[in-house]
C-alpha cells in the first residue's frame, strides 16, 4: 500500500507499507534537487548515530540515486504535529522539551569548534538577498521591502568576522520538522546550512517560538492564545538559557535572526506572508538599532 | 479567609432586550447567580463581590434587586462592583475588580452559571472539577478539562478538548490577587483569554494548583439555552 502527500520541500513523501511496517519514501525527481536530497540523507544518517536522549532521528534504510532521481527510503514515525502536541501538553510535557531542545543543542556546540565565519559569508549572503529581492515580481516594486533590505545591507556591513561554533546543525530546526511522539521527539528534514553552526539551529527553532512562523502554515483550528503562551515560554527559556552562557549567542543571534527572515522573504509570493515578514523585519532593525545606540 | 469574585460583566446583543441569564429567579425567589455561590463555605469568605456592567444596572436595576438578595440570603458581606464599560474576558472582569476594590490575599472566583457545594476550599491555588460521568447531560464543548496526577496536583487544563475526564466546574482559587493580576496582564493583548489561559501561564511557571472537589455539580448554562 503506497499514500503520496506533498512535503514542504517540493519532494514528494510516500507512506508505504511494506509487510506491515510504515516507511517513508522521500524522492525528488528534479535532478538539480538531487545533491541536495543526498546531503540532507546523509546529514541524517550521521545525526542519527549519535545519542541525544529524547530527541531521536529517523532511521533512513536504503538511499537510491541516478543522475535524474533519488529516493530516500526512512522509518515512519506515528506522531503528532507541533499545534496538536502543545494543544494537549500539560507542564511538564513543555519542561520536558526545553530540556530536550538545551540539550541537542548543547551537544551540537561540544561536536562543533569555534571558528571565525568570515564577514564575507554574511554579506554575499545579503547580497544574494538583495538579488532575489529585486528580481522577486512581488517584492520588485514594494518600496517597504526595498527600503527594508537596504538598511539590512547596512546593518550586515557592520557584523564583520564572527567568532561562534561551526561543524554541526540540523539546518532547519523549525516545530514543522520536528514529529512529537510522546516525550520523544523525532527531527525531520534536515538541510544543509549557509553556515554550519548550532547557532543556526537556535535561529531556527526561535523562528518559531519568537515569530511562531509554523503556524502561518497551519490552516486547521487551534487555540491561538495557548499556543502563544507555549511558546513564549519556550522562547524565553532557549533564550535565557543561551544569553548566559555564549557571547556569541549575545553577538550574533540577532543578526542571524534578521537574515534568516530576509532569506524567507526574498521567496514571498503570498501577500499576507509577505506583510507578515516585513512586520517582522521591521521589528528587528529597530532592535538591532536600538542595541547599536544603547 | 479569602475574597470571592463572581464576575457577570460579559455583554451581549441580547441584553439589550433580554435580562442576562444570571440575573434571572429561580422557583423559590433565588437569582441564579446568588444561588451559585450558596454552595461555597461561607466561614471562610471575608468579602463577596458581585461584578457586574452598567449598563445592565441602568437597564434592569440589578443593584437593588441583589441588595434584596443578599438580604434574603443573610450574605452581609456582598458587594456590588459596577463596570463603566464591558469587559473582553472573564479574566479582565476579576482583575479590575481585584483592583477597584483594592484586594489582597487569598481570591475564590465562582462563575455565575452553575451551582456546586464543597466543605473546604484551602488558601492556595485551585481548580474545581467534576466528573464527566457524574453528569446526567454532557455539553463537552463549552467546557475546559483538567489533567490531575495520582497525587492530585493540576498538571493541565485546556479549552474545549477533552483530555480528561475531570472538567472545571466553574470555581478558581488564587493564593495572591496580586499574582493573577499580573498574570492577567501578561497576557491581557491575547483574545479570547480564559481563566484556563492564565492558569496554564501559571503552570508552565511552576506554580502549584491542586484540585477542589465538589458535589452537586449543576450547569444552568445548559438549562438556560434550552429554554432559550
Amino acid at each position: 500500500m503506497r499514500l503520496d502527500i506533498q512535503g514542504h520541500s517540493g519532494c514528494d513523501i510516500a507512506i508505504v507499507n511494506e509487510d506491515n511496517e510504515l516507511h517513508i519514501h522521500k524522492s525528488t525527481h528534479d535532478p538539480a534537487y538531487v545533491p541536495r536530497l543526498i546531503n540532507q540523507a546523509n546529514k541524517q544518517i550521521t545525526a542519527s548515530k549519535r545519542e541525544y536522549q529524547n530527541i531521536r532521528v529517523p532511521k533512513i534504510f536504503e538511499v537510491e540515486q541516478s543522475e535524474s532521481d533519488a529516493t530516500i527510503k526512512m522509518e515512519y514515525i506515528y506522531s503528532k504535529n507541533f499545534v496538536e502536541y502543545f494543544e494537549n501538553a500539560g507542564f511538564e510535557q513543555i519542561k520536558y522539551l526545553i530540556g530536550a531542545i538545551k540539550y541537542f543543542i548543547d551537544l551540537e556546540i561540544n561536536a562543533s569548534t569555534m571558528q571565525t565565519v568570515p564577514s564575507h559569508i554574511l554579506t554575499d549572503k545579503m547580497a544574494d538577498v538583495a538579488r532575489k529581492v529585486s528580481k522577486n515580481i512581488h517584492l520588485k516594486d514594494d518600496e517597504e521591502a526595498l527600503k527594508l533590505v537596504k538598511r539590512s545591507q547596512e546593518i550586515m556591513d557592520g557584523v564583520g568576522d564572527m567568532e561562534m561554533p561551526v561543524g554541526t546543525c540540523h539546518g532547519d530546526l523549525t516545530f514543522s520538522n520536528i514529529l512529537f511522539n510522546g516525550n520523544n521527539y523525532y527531527l525531520i528534514d534536515f538541510l544543509d546550512s549557509f553556515i554550519e553552526s548550532p547557532l543556526l539551529d537556535i535561529v531556527k527553532i526561535r523562528q518559531d517560538t519568537a515569530y511562531l512562523w509554523s503556524t502561518l502554515m497551519y490552516h486547521k483550528p487551534f487555540d491561538k492564545v495557548r499556543l502563544s503562551i507555549v511558546s513564549e515560554k519556550i522562547d524565553k527559556a532557549i533564550d535565557e538559557y543561551f544569553t548566559t552562557q555564549y557571547q556569541w549567542y549575545r553577538k550574533y543571534y540577532m543578526p542571524l535572526q534578521l537574515m534568516n527572515f530576509l532569506r524567507i522573504l526574498q521567496y514571498g509570493h503570498d501577500e499576507k506572508v509577505i506583510a507578515y515578514l516585513k512586520r517582522v523585519i521591521s521589528g528587528q532593525l529597530a532592535t538591532l538599532n536600538n542595541s547599536k545606540n544603547d | 479567609m479569602m475574597t470571592l469574585i463572581v464576575p457577570i460583566a460579559a455583554d451581549h446583543a441580547d441584553y439589550a432586550r433580554k435580562l442576562p441569564s444570571p440575573f434571572k429567579y429561580d422557583d423559590e425567589g433565588t437569582m441564579f447567580c446568588v444561588k451559585a455561590i450558596t454552595g461555597l463555605p461561607m466561614s471562610e469568605i471575608s468579602e463577596i463581590y458581585f461584578v457586574i456592567l452598567r449598563e445592565h444596572e441602568e437597564r434592569f436595576m440589578l443593584s437593588e434587586q441583589l441588595s434584596m438578595q443578599f438580604r434574603k440570603h443573610k450574605l452581609t458581606n456582598a458587594h456590588v462592583t459596577i463596570l463603566d464599560n464591558p469587559t473582553s474576558s472573564q479574566a479582565e472582569t476579576v482583575a479590575q475588580a481585584i483592583r477597584i476594590n483594592n484586594i489582597e490575599g487569598v481570591v475564590f472566583i465562582k462563575d455565575a452559571d452553575c451551582y456546586f457545594s464543597t466543605d473546604e476550599i484551602l488558601p492556595q491555588n485551585g481548580v474545581a472539577i467534576y466528573a464527566l460521568e457524574n453528569l446526567p447531560i454532557v455539553d463537552p464543548q463549552h467546557k475546559s478539562y483538567v489533567a490531575v496526577d495520582d497525587m492530585f496536583y493540576v498538571t493541565n487544563i485546556i479549552e474545549k478538548r477533552v483530555v480528561s475526564h475531570f472538567f472545571s466546574a466553574g470555581g478558581y482559587c488564587f493564593e495572591d490577587a496580586g499574582e493573577f493580576c499580573h498574570y492577567y496582564d501578561k497576557l491581557k493583548d491575547y483574545t479570547p483569554l480564559y481563566l484556563s489561559h492564565i492558569i496554564y501561564s501559571m503552570l508552565l511557571d511552576k506554580k502549584i494548583f491542586r484540585p477542589i472537589e465538589i458535589d452537586d455539580y449543576k450547569d444552568w448554562s445548559v438549562k438556560y439555552a434550552m429554554h432559550e
